[in-house]
């Protein structure tokens, strides 16, 4: 059991050292990141791509999300992870 | 010194959890589920927060939008010579941006416009995007999302856009965005400004918005006060409300998402305290022998500790190992859909790895000692009996 217990912790850690070469933010993909973002000056992020006011959310006001018909609220599975800037 | 810990207590915790291995390994598998789960969107909300906030000093100081009716309508650009004319303002840029909805696929491409022949634009341009040809006209960089959505419908090297009056607009591709500014660039397309106002008929008057930069940062709130004062229908977003819109971002439905987690997490503890609450007779029989052999309340207490902590130990190690793999090397099937829908225009599930510290330390506070404490209470009751009471 003790065995079994040593062998996970040292299986996360494992994991966690590979994920952190691997994985994580290069100092080069944050200066592209940061380069596109000036380029744009557009905020959020590319998943919510399925209706305008969730694509840009921080740019969208309370009256965005009636902007497609005016009974509608949740559309898709990301309207109900990710809410709307005038829903917070 | 005095050892606090009883390695022969530990010996005998280990063989008890080896004597009912069946109901255990059940309620490992079962928690480990649960830390899996709870732990996964954990990871994702912490990864999406930092690559948001990476990005978020590099935003405009202040965007404005003209809002009519609720909605919000193109603004005029002789609006810029007003705004510009605030003491503290820099420089005030019209913007023309939007959304292309190929129908097709039923997508929505972003639509940018530059001034692509100005210097600075050109040395950012190369520095994120593969280009080809970047002296055509009428051409435009993609993100790999659009390309990959272009291609399904038959499109190589260029691309039709439908005008408002019909027309088509050829547009050739003479750049992919690199793949590391993917979760930012998938459904984007930049071209020049002209070309922008030809597919949407925009006049040269009109842009989408405006961007103000401001020489001290500190006068942004009272510059947007002003503009405010001078067009009291614009909506003004500045780069701190954008901060704070990414701070609540999962605040309210990944609140609600999340609470479901709990819920479940908390029938879970309820359905191990019910059971060990009901203690078999034959774990109450083992303790009132313990008992009876000399063991104290607090030998009985450490063992069944020693027994829920390793259990609980195993079992969180387990899931948070198993969340890891889920989310960054797997990409999170089935639960990424929650995030991004089911969109043709996906990107790919690329997270940057963050370790937090504070997201391990919150799965393990409201997994670990909650199972302990509900282990080891219903046992306490039954060690403070007396052992021939117990054993009878």
């Amino acid at each position: 059991m003790i065995l079994i217990a040593s062998f996970l912790i040292f299986f996360v850690l494992v994991e966690i050292v590979y994920l952190n070469i691997s994985k994580s933010m290069s100092e080069d993909m944050l200066n592209k990141k940061v380069s596109f973002v000036k380029l744009t000056g557009l905020p959020d992020l590319a998943f919510f791509s399925d209706i305008n006011y969730v694509r840009h959310r921080s740019l969208s006001d309370l009256y965005s999300i009636y902007s497609d018909d005016s009974s509608l609220r949740e559309r898709t599975t990301s309207t109900f992870s990710i809410a709307n800037k005038g829903m917070n | 010194m005095k050892s606090f810990i009883n390695i022969y207590l530990i010996d005998y915790a280990v063989n008890s959890l080896l004597r009912y291995k069946a109901k255990n390994i059940f309620i490992a598998v079962i928690f480990s589920f649960l830390i899996f789960l709870l732990s996964s969107v954990f990871f994702i909300t912490t990864s999406i927060k930092h690559e948001l906030n990476t990005t978020v000093e590099s935003l405009p100081q202040i965007i404005v939008q003209n809002v009519k009716a609720g909605r919000v309508y193109d603004i005029d650009i002789s609006s810029v010579d007003n705004i510009l004319s605030i003491n503290g303002v820099d420089d005030a840029q019209p913007r023309v941006w939007g959304y292309y909805y190929f129908e097709q696929l039923g997508v929505n491409f972003s639509l940018v416009g530059i001034d692509e022949y100005e210097i600075q634009y050109k040395k950012s341009l190369q520095n994120i995007a593969q280009m080809y040809n970047i002296y055509n006209k009428h051409s435009m960089i993609v993100g790999s999302g659009v390309l990959k959505a272009i291609k399904k419908a038959y499109y190589k090297n260029y691309f039709n856009f439908i005008r408002e009056d019909g027309t088509i607009k050829k547009m050739i591709i003479s750049g992919i965005f690199e793949s590391e500014t993917n979760l930012e660039s998938n459904d984007m397309i930049v071209m020049s400004k002209d070309n922008f106002r030809d597919i949407f008929h925009m006049p040269s008057s009109k842009a989408t918005d405006i961007v103000v930069k401001v020489s001290n940062s500190d006068e942004i709130d009272t510059i947007a006060a002003k503009i405010k004062l001078m067009y009291p229908n614009f909506n003004i977003i500045t780069n701190e409300s954008l901060k704070v819109s990414y701070q609540k971002m999962f605040n309210y439905k990944g609140g609600i998402f999340l609470a479901l987690f709990i819920v479940s997490l908390f029938t879970f503890f309820i359905i191990i305290y019910d059971k060990v609450s009901g203690v078999s007779s034959e774990e109450k029989r083992e303790i009132g022998i313990l008992k009876a052999i000399g063991w104290r309340v607090k030998d009985v207490m450490a063992e069944k500790f020693y027994e829920s902590f390793i259990l609980s130990f195993i079992s969180y190690t387990l899931g948070v190992g198993l969340a890891l793999f889920f989310v960054y090397i797997l990409q999170a099937p089935l639960l990424r859909d929650v995030f991004i829908g089911y969109s043709e225009l996906k990107p790919a599930f690329e997270l940057p790895f963050v370790f937090d510290f504070e997201t391990l330390s919150i799965v393990f506070l409201i997994s670990v000692p909650v199972y302990v404490g509900a282990t080891i209470i219903p046992s306490w009751r039954v060690a403070t009996l007396e052992a021939d009471e117990v054993i009878r």
